[in-house]
C-alpha cells in the first residue's frame, strides 16, 4: 500500500513536496518561529540585564513571557499599556512606601485596596487597555512589596525594577516586530475579505429561503464574535505602524457599518417572515409585491457573476448599489400605484417592507463604499467619529475588585501573623494572578492551570538551578541549556488547551530559575517561593470559584437584563451618537452573555433571540427619533401636538416593557404603539403636507408599523408572556 | 555640549534626554514617510523603522561624544 502511493507520488515529487513545505510553513512554522523568537527576545533580555549588571535579570525574562504574543501588534500594544501601567504603579507605590512604610498592616490593605480598584477597572474595560489596568495593580504590588522590606533603599529599587521590566518590553517588542514579523494588519485584510463575502452568501441564501432559523441564529451568533474579534484586532493593528493607523477609522467605520447593515437585513427578513406566516390575502399580495426587488439584490454584490474578492471589486458593487438606489424610489412608488388599486391591499406592509428595504441598500452601499476605500492610503471616509462602545457590567467588575482586594488581604494577614520568609511572593503573586484571571472566561479554571504549570515550573526549575547551573560556565552556555526548559514552556502557550499551563509554567520557572549574575544556591528559599506561589494560585483559584464565580446564571441574567436596557439607550441617548453606541454596546454584550454560557445551549439561543428583539425595536426607535428630528419647525409638527405626545409615550412604554418584560407592560407598550400609529395616520388625513413631509411622516409610520409587528411576533422572546397571560386568563375563565 | 544635565536637581546623562527627542522626531519623520507613500517601495518596513531610530539616535548623539 504504502509503495504504490510512494511510486505513484515520485514522478509529482517536487511540487508535492514543495505544497507539503509550503503547508508546514503556513501552520506549524509559523508555531517553530513563534518558538525561537520567544527564546531570542528572552535571551537578549537577559544578556543586556547582565551586561548592564541589573541586579535581577529574572525580571527582564519573565516581562518577555508575559508580553510575547505571536502578533507583533499585540505584542506593540501590549507593551505600550505596560510601560503606561508599570510607570501609574511605580509612582502610587512610592506613595504608599512613603505613607505607610512602618506599618504592615496599614500597607498591605492599601495595596490590597489599589490592586481591588486596578481589578475593577480591568474588569470595566476591553482589550489591552484593560491590560494596562491590570498592570497598574500588580505591578505596584511587585515593585511595593519588596521594597517595603527595605524602605531606605526603596526608590532605587523600585527604579531598578522599571528599568528591568522596560528592558524586557524592549527587546520583546524588537524581536516580534523585526523578525519575521506577524501583521494583524494583514489578517484584517483577509477578514474584511470573508466577511464580505460572508455576508453577502448570507444575505443571498435568505433571500431566496434557503435558510432556516437554526441556520440564520448560527450565522448571525458568527457575526457577532467577529464584530467583537474585528474591533479587538483593529485596536491592536494601530499599534503596528502608520499605514493601520491611516485605516484605523475606516476599519472602526466598516465595523460599525456591517453591524447596522446586518441588523437592518435582519429586520427586513422578519418582516417577511412574519407577513408569510400571517398567511393572509392581504400578506400575500405585500409578498408578491416586495419580492422580485429581493431578487436583484444578489447579482449587485457581485461584479460580473464572480464574488467580490479585493477593494476594487467592492468600489464596483458600491457604484452597482449606488445606481440601484436611485432608481428605487421611483419603481417603488410605481409598484405602489398598482397596488392601490386593489380594494383589500395591505399598503402599510408594504410600505415598512419598502422603506426598510431602501435603508438596507443604503447601509449596504455605505457597507461596500467604505470597503473599497481601504485600497488607498488616504480617504475622505476615515473621518468617523463614532467609536465601538464595549459595555460591561459594573456590578460585575466590582465584584471581581473586592474579590482581588479580599484575597490579598487574607494572604497578607497570614504573612504577618506568621512572618513566613516567602510572604511577600505570596501576597504580590496573588495579587498578579487575580488581575491576569479575571479577564479569561473561565477563571478558576485559568488559575488552576496556572498552579499546575508553576507545580512543574518549581520541579524543572529545581532541576536547572541545582543540577544544570553548577556545571556551565558562560553566556551561551546558559542560553544553550535553559533553552530545552523554556522551548517546552512556550510551545505549551501555543496550544489552546494548555495555553493556562504554558502561561504559569514559562513566567514562574523564569521568576524562580533566572540566574543571577552572581547566582545565590539557596534551596530553602527556592522551596519556600516556589511553595508560595502554588499556595498564592490555590488560594485565588478559591476565591474565583467561592466569590461570586463570574459563571453563575445570575451575572449571565445581569448582563440580559443590560441588553435589553440598551432599548432605553435607543430612546433616551443623545441622537448624534446613538446608532454605533447602540448596536456595538448590544452585541457586545451578547458575545459577553455567549461566553459565560458556552455550554448552555438553550441559554445562547435565548439571548440571541434578545439581541434580535432589541435590535429591531431599538433600530426602529432610533430611525423614529432621526426622522421626527429632522421635521421642519412648523405648529403641527411641535413637541407639545398630540402625535408626539403619543410617539413619546410609546418609547416610554417601550423602555418600561424592555426594562421590565411582564404581560401588563408588554399590553401598555402595544396599546400606546397603535395609538401612536393612529394619530400619526390622523395627522396625514387632518391635512395635505408637502410631498417630503408627508414622506417623512409615512416613514414614521412604517417604524411604528415595524414597532408592532416586532412586539406581536410569535417568534420573540415576548411572545410568552403573550402566552402566560393567555394561561392566567384561562385559569381564571375556570375558576368562573 | 555638557555629558550630564541637570533636571530638578538630579544629574541625567544627556544622550537619554537626546534619545527622547530621537524618539519623537523618527515619530514625525515616520508619519511623513508613510503619508508620501514612500514605505510601498520599503522591503520591510519595521526594520526601516527600527534602522530610522537608531539613525536619528546615533546623530544625536553625535552632538555629544565625538
Amino acid at each position: 500500500m504504502s509503495t504504490t502511493s510512494a511510486r505513484a507520488s515520485r514522478p509529482t515529487s517536487f511540487a508535492a513536496w514543495y505544497s507539503a513545505a509550503s503547508d508546514w510553513a503556513r501552520t506549524d512554522g509559523l508555531t517553530w518561529i513563534y518558538l525561537f523568537k520567544a527564546l531570542a527576545a528572552c535571551f537578549l533580555a537577559l544578556g543586556i540585564a547582565m551586561k548592564l549588571d541589573l541586579p535581577q535579570p529574572r525580571t527582564a525574562m519573565t516581562t518577555v513571557f508575559i508580553v510575547m504574543q505571536p502578533q507583533s501588534g499585540m505584542v506593540f500594544a501590549k507593551s505600550f499599556y505596560r510601560i503606561c501601567g508599570t510607570l501609574v504603579g511605580l509612582v502610587v507605590m512610592l506613595a504608599l512606601i512613603g505613607l505607610f512604610a512602618q506599618q504592615p498592616e496599614l500597607f498591605i490593605a492599601t495595596t490590597a485596596i489599589w490592586v481591588g480598584i486596578c481589578t475593577a477597572g480591568a474588569a470595566r474595560n476591553r482589550n489591552f487597555r484593560s491590560y494596562g489596568f491590570v498592570l497598574a495593580g500588580y505591578t505596584a504590588a511587585l515593585i511595593g512589596i519588596p521594597a517595603s522590606q527595605h524602605p531606605d533603599g526603596a526608590f532605587l529599587a523600585a527604579l531598578t525594577r522599571v528599568a528591568e521590566v522596560v528592558l524586557g518590553i524592549v527587546c520583546a517588542g524588537a524581536v516580534s516586530g523585526l523578525v519575521f514579523p506577524q501583521f494583524a494588519g494583514l489578517q484584517m485584510r483577509g477578514a474584511v475579505r470573508a466577511r464580505f463575502s460572508a455576508f453577502v452568501d448570507y444575505v443571498s441564501a435568505s433571500l431566496a429561503g434557503r435558510n432556516d432559523r437554526a441556520q440564520i441564529e448560527a450565522t448571525n451568533a458568527r457575526f457577532v464574535a467577529d464584530i467583537v474579534g474585528f474591533e479587538a484586532a483593529r485596536s491592536v493593528a494601530v499599534f503596528e505602524g502608520p499605514d493601520s493607523r491611516m485605516r484605523g477609522g475606516r476599519l472602526a467605520r466598516l465595523n460599525s457599518e456591517f453591524m447596522t447593515a446586518s441588523t437592518r437585513f435582519h429586520a427586513l427578513h422578519q418582516l417577511m417572515n412574519r407577513l408569510r406566516e400571517a398567511g393572509t390575502h392581504g400578506a400575500a399580495i405585500a409578498i408578491d409585491a416586495l419580492e422580485p426587488y429581493f431578487r436583484e439584490i444578489a447579482p449587485l454584490l457581485a461584479k460580473s457573476g464572480e464574488p467580490v474578492l479585493s477593494a476594487a471589486d467592492a468600489a464596483h458593487a458600491a457604484a452597482q448599489l449606488d445606481a440601484y438606489k436611485a432608481e428605487l424610489p421611483r419603481r417603488v412608488r410605481a409598484t405602489r400605484a398598482a397596488l392601490e388599486v386593489h380594494p383589500d391591499a395591505p399598503l402599510l406592509d408594504f410600505d415598512t417592507g419598502a422603506e426598510l428595504l431602501y435603508r438596507f441598500i443604503d447601509d449596504l452601499h455605505a457597507y461596500a463604499a467604505t470597503y473599497a476605500s481601504l485600497a488607498v492610503d488616504t480617504h475622505e471616509r476615515e473621518r468617523w467619529v463614532e467609536r465601538y462602545e464595549p459595555k460591561t457590567n459594573a456590578i460585575a467588575a466590582g465584584v471581581a475588585g473586592l474579590r482581588a482586594a479580599l484575597v490579598m488581604m487574607v494572604l497578607g494577614a497570614f504573612w504577618i501573623a506568621t512572618a513566613w520568609p516567602s510572604g511577600s511572593t505570596l501576597t504580590l503573586n496573588a495579587a498578579a494572578v487575580c488581575a491576569l484571571a479575571s479577564s479569561s472566561p473561565d477563571p478558576k479554571r485559568t488559575v488552576f492551570q496556572m498552579a499546575g504549570g508553576t507545580l512543574a515550573a518549581s520541579a524543572m526549575g529545581l532541576l536547572a538551578v541545582y543540577g544544570v547551573f553548577p556545571r556551565i560556565d558562560g553566556f551561551p552556555l546558559l542560553c544553550a541549556t535553559l533553552a530545552p526548559f523554556l522551548l517546552l514552556g512556550v510551545f505549551m502557550t501555543t496550544r489552546p488547551a494548555l495555553a493556562g499551563y504554558g502561561v504559569g509554567y514559562c513566567i514562574f520557572f523564569c521568576f524562580l530559575a533566572g540566574p543571577d549574575n552572581v547566582v545565590h544556591y539557596d534551596p530553602s528559599s527556592f522551596i519556600n517561593d516556589a511553595m508560595a506561589l502554588v499556595l498564592s494560585m490555590l488560594v485565588s483559584s478559591v476565591a474565583f470559584a467561592v466569590l461570586l464565580p463570574p459563571s453563575t446564571p445570575w451575572l449571565r441574567n445581569r448582563l440580559l437584563a443590560d441588553l435589553r436596557r440598551q432599548v432605553v439607550l435607543a430612546s433616551r441617548a443623545h441622537l448624534a451618537r446613538v446608532r454605533s453606541r447602540f448596536e456595538s454596546g448590544a452585541r457586545d454584550l451578547m458575545f459577553q452573555i455567549d461566553a459565560l454560557a458556552q455550554d448552555d445551549p438553550a441559554a445562547r439561543r435565548d439571548t440571541l433571540r434578545w439581541l434580535f428583539s432589541v435590535l429591531e425595536v431599538g433600530n426602529a426607535v432610533i430611525d423614529l427619533r432621526r426622522e421626527v428630528a429632522t421635521l421642519p419647525a412648523e405648529a403641527r409638527y411641535a413637541n407639545t401636538m398630540a402625535w408626539r405626545v403619543s410617539l413619546r409615550a410609546m418609547c416610554d412604554a417601550l423602555s418600561a416593557l424592555f426594562e421590565r418584560p411582564r404581560a401588563e407592560r408588554l399590553d401598555r407598550a402595544l396599546a400606546a404603539t397603535v395609538d401612536a400609529i393612529s394619530a400619526v395616520q390622523s395627522l396625514l388625513v387632518a391635512f395635505a403636507p408637502p410631498r417630503e413631509e408627508r414622506h417623512q411622516l409615512q416613514r414614521v409610520l412604517s417604524q411604528l408599523h415595524f414597532i408592532r409587528t416586532a412586539l406581536l411576533d410569535p417568534q420573540s422572546p415576548l411572545a410568552p408572556l403573550t402566552a402566560a397571560r393567555a394561561d392566567a386568563s384561562e385559569g381564571v375563565a375556570h375558576a368562573a | 555640549m555638557p555629558r550630564d544635565i541637570a533636571v530638578f536637581d538630579a544629574y541625567v546623562p544627556t544622550i537619554v534626554l537626546l534619545f527622547v527627542v530621537g524618539a519623537a522626531l523618527t515619530w514625525v519623520l515616520d508619519r511623513v514617510i508613510a503619508y508620501t507613500g514612500v514605505y510601498r517601495v520599503v522591503w520591510h518596513p519595521s526594520l526601516f523603522r527600527a534602522s530610522l531610530l537608531v539613525c536619528v539616535c546615533g546623530l544625536l548623539g553625535l552632538a555629544v561624544y565625538r
